[in-house]
């Protein structure tokens, strides 16, 4: 063969949360997220490895439970596997919950490329005290290799490439499921039609029987006239006799399959309990929240300290230079103060997503769908459209592509519209600030609250929307819920690791360039350096929008500045209170006394505080949200009419919460 | 009867799925077809239930439970 050195190319295909991304950053050593809930990889992945010398690409596809073309994950992964020269799939099975998942595998088969299965999970299997028949069951698969891995001990992994490097020209042999008679018959039909209109086709077979299925895409490549052969769609018929086959599959292969660990079930009457399920949820959230804000605080001293230092000895080794006042001013004053009163926030940011890593690695996500079923039902959304909501609290924009994982465009858009209401951890350092300044000890309190009150919104806003847009019934929820498992300390590690990096890039691009812009602003006036700040285009600008903003109890220009800025991200609405004001240590104590000394100088009080905080939790997240979204929904019109609608939620309920809150207060 | 009768713990068949296209060929792909054993894990008063099927867990919403039609088996 001429290209016998040249790079094979390799699909991961399976079931979801099989551990097909596992695999694929074993592979490959990319640090794609994994977790434990079905749907985390919605896009295809591609990356790079090697065998015995043998360059391989490596391509990771979202997962799917059938090749038919219903959801956004199943046109992808189709998609990948017609248009790209894939010599191999992989198809990765789940051993532990094998009956469901080769169901997949029967339909690849059918594609007459060389498929390896890689029968993942083998050490649950063996915990579980099952067995399997790994002689028997390549038998009855078409002698196609079978290689057991686990992924997560990345055991087998050399095994399953040896396999593609010496099997990648060979596809099943034979056929493996055989269907009734009738159905052959008609089978056979088709397969003659195809071949008089188009010839001989690699995997005729497979076109026949999808044509018996309806299936629209295969009917879109090869119009074909089938009256008289294909009369219904022989959909049922064809999934009904697979799953037979595949029943003798388990019968034959599968030992010891009842032996099941119950642990599972168990815990799932407590977490799933019909009464306890969303008090426990709700509680489980509060300690995510404790923690973010005790762990995270107690850390963050360290931080402060080295902050103090560093800022202390940079100015003195600046003025020992003789650096000119300017450049000094916007080196202490602005970016230090602005990206490293930022990073001082880190600990909480850390201790956040370590909790978010057990919560969606344990298998806890997926429940979470189930448990909310009924109150996301009430406003027109099923239960799933609770987990892109779930990771909201970490970050708008990952979350805002996890909607692709439900089934309608009016599902997603609405869970679009609500998502950025779930407080992201941007909005962290705002809460621990402004909590801690105002309110003391019930400074915990306060940031719990507005975490609900951004889940109640979300949930209010699809309700109206729910209302007004007719009441048509939802999506029903449809969703597997994985074996609870000890979250796994590499894809804990990958994921927290990600989000710090993420962090540290912000505080190092955007709130770098936004506190750089924000001095430039607060410096220069009309008429070029300004002496006094009141004279700066910054305090022009803040002065338009004070008016609107006074009845909010934010009506100073510094506020209107701050929250302009807070656009780039959301942080950079803390950092802009640094540079504004020239607090070189913010989120310290001295900082804050010296913050809270000077607003309370316009009478900013506890009240104008828990408007601000409402103000951060509702309005527009941040450019990369709204990027995300205009990207998601492919609408800039859409996108435009969300910001504005953000902007009057936000300013609606500041407003009242400043005017009822004065009014006791 | 309905899946959504099915009592928690009891053993039951699948007799017949009942739903809009797109719902029913999910189900399908899941293996919840005619014939398939199902145990009911998980019920909540509003008709939302869990189901063991095929070795897996699954969450349905009751709109889809009460497509699916049932009928009870003895303790295999």
């Amino acid at each position: 063969m001429s290209r016998a050195d040249g790079p094979i190319t390799v699909a991961f295909v399976g079931n979801p949360n099989c551990g097909k991304t596992t695999l694929f950053n074993a592979f490959t050593g990319a640090k794609l997220k994994v977790a434990n809930w079905p749907g985390v990889t919605v896009e295809r992945v591609e990356g790079e490895t090697s065998y015995e010398g043998r360059p391989i690409r490596v391509i990771d596809t979202p997962g799917v439970y059938s090749l038919t073309s219903y959801t956004i994950e199943e046109i992808v992964t189709r998609k990948c596997l017609e248009e790209e020269n894939i010599d191999v799939i992989i198809n990765v099975v789940d051993a532990s919950s094998m009956e469901r998942n080769l169901y997949l595998t029967m339909q690849l088969l059918e594609l007459k490329k060389p498929v390896i299965l890689a029968l993942n999970m083998m050490d649950i299997v063996e915990e579980r005290g099952m067995e399997i028949d790994l002689h028997r069951l390549p038998e009855m698969l078409g002698h196609i290799p079978v290689v057991p891995v686990s992924a997560r001990k990345r055991s087998g992994l050399d095994v399953l490439m040896h396999a593609v490097v010496h099997h990648y020209e060979e596809g099943p042999q034979g056929i493996v499921v055989r269907y009734a008679p009738q159905l052959e018959t008609k089978i056979s039909q088709v397969e003659a039609a195809l071949r008089n209109k188009y010839g001989d086709m690699d995997n005729l077979r497979w076109h026949a029987i999808k044509m018996l299925e309806y299936d629209e895409e295969v009917y879109r490549d090869h119009p074909l006239n089938l009256r008289g052969i294909v009369d219904y769609s022989y959909e049922k018929d064809i999934i009904n006799e697979k799953y037979d086959y595949i029943e003798e599959v388990v019968a034959e292969c599968l030992f010891n399959k009842e032996k099941k660990a119950a642990m599972t079930d168990r815990i799932d009457e407590l977490l799933t309990h019909p009464v306890w399920g969303i008090p426990i949820f709700l509680g489980i959230m509060a300690l995510v929240f404790f923690l973010t804000f005790t762990v995270g605080d107690f850390l963050k001293g360290y931080f402060e300290t080295g902050l103090e230092y560093f800022s202390q000895g940079f100015l003195a080794g600046l003025q020992a230079m003789g650096t000119s006042q300017w450049l000094i001013s916007l080196l202490v004053d602005g970016i230090v103060a602005g990206v490293g009163g930022i990073l001082t926030f880190l600990p909480n940011i850390f201790i956040l997503f370590l909790a978010l890593a057990f919560l969606e690695d344990s298998g806890y996500m997926a429940r979470v769908a189930y448990v909310m079923n009924e109150t996301m039902s009430r406003v027109g959304l099923s239960g799933k459209a609770f987990l892109p909501m779930l990771l909201g609290f970490g970050c708008t924009v990952p979350a805002v592509m996890a909607t692709r994982a439900l089934a309608t465009e009016r599902d997603r858009r609405r869970t679009i519209l609500i998502t950025p209401f779930m407080s992201c951890s941007a909005r962290l350092p705002v809460y621990v600030l402004f909590a801690q300044m105002f309110f003391g000890e019930r400074a915990l309190l306060v940031a719990y609250s507005l975490y609900l009150i951004g889940l109640v919104a979300a949930i209010s806003i699809a309700y109206v929307v729910h209302k007004t847009g007719g009441n048509e019934e939802e999506d029903g929820l449809l969703i597997e819920l994985p074996e609870y498992k000890t979250p796994n300390g590499r894809t804990v590690a990958i994921y927290v690791w990600e989000k710090v990096q993420d962090y540290l890039t912000k505080a190092g691009t955007t709130i770098f360039v936004a506190s750089i812009v924000l001095w430039f602003v607060l410096n220069m006036g009309p008429g070029g350096i300004v002496e006094e700040v009141s004279g700066s285009f910054a305090a022009m600008i803040g002065r338009l929008l004070v008016p609107i903003l006074r009845p909010a109890g934010l009506g100073s220009w510094q506020i209107a500045v701050a929250l302009i800025s807070g656009l780039s991200a959301k942080e950079v609405v803390v950092s802009s209170f640094s540079v504004l004001y020239g607090i070189s240590n913010i989120n310290s104590a001295a900082g804050m006394g010296e913050l809270s000394q000077i607003l309370a100088q316009n009478s900013f009080g506890p009240v104008n505080a828990y408007a601000l905080m409402i103000f951060c939790l509702m309005y527009t997240p941040c450019v990369a949200a709204i990027g995300a979204i205009k990207r998601e929904t492919k609408s800039v019109s859409w996108t435009a009419g969300m910001v504005v609608f953000q902007l009057v939620v936000a300013w609606v309920m500041s407003v009242i919460v400043f005017q009822v809150g004065s009014m006791i207060f | 009867m309905k899946l959504n009768e099915g009592e928690i713990g009891r053993n039951y068949v699948v007799t017949g799925v009942l739903a809009k296209q797109q719902v029913a060929r999910r189900l399908e792909a899941l293996g919840v077809n005619e014939r398939t054993p199902v145990i009911v894990l998980n019920k909540k008063g509003s008709g939302s239930l869990i189901i063991k099927v095929r070795g897996t867990r699954l969450a349905l919403g009751r709109q889809i439970a009460e497509g699916i039609t049932i009928e009870e088996v003895a303790r295999r």
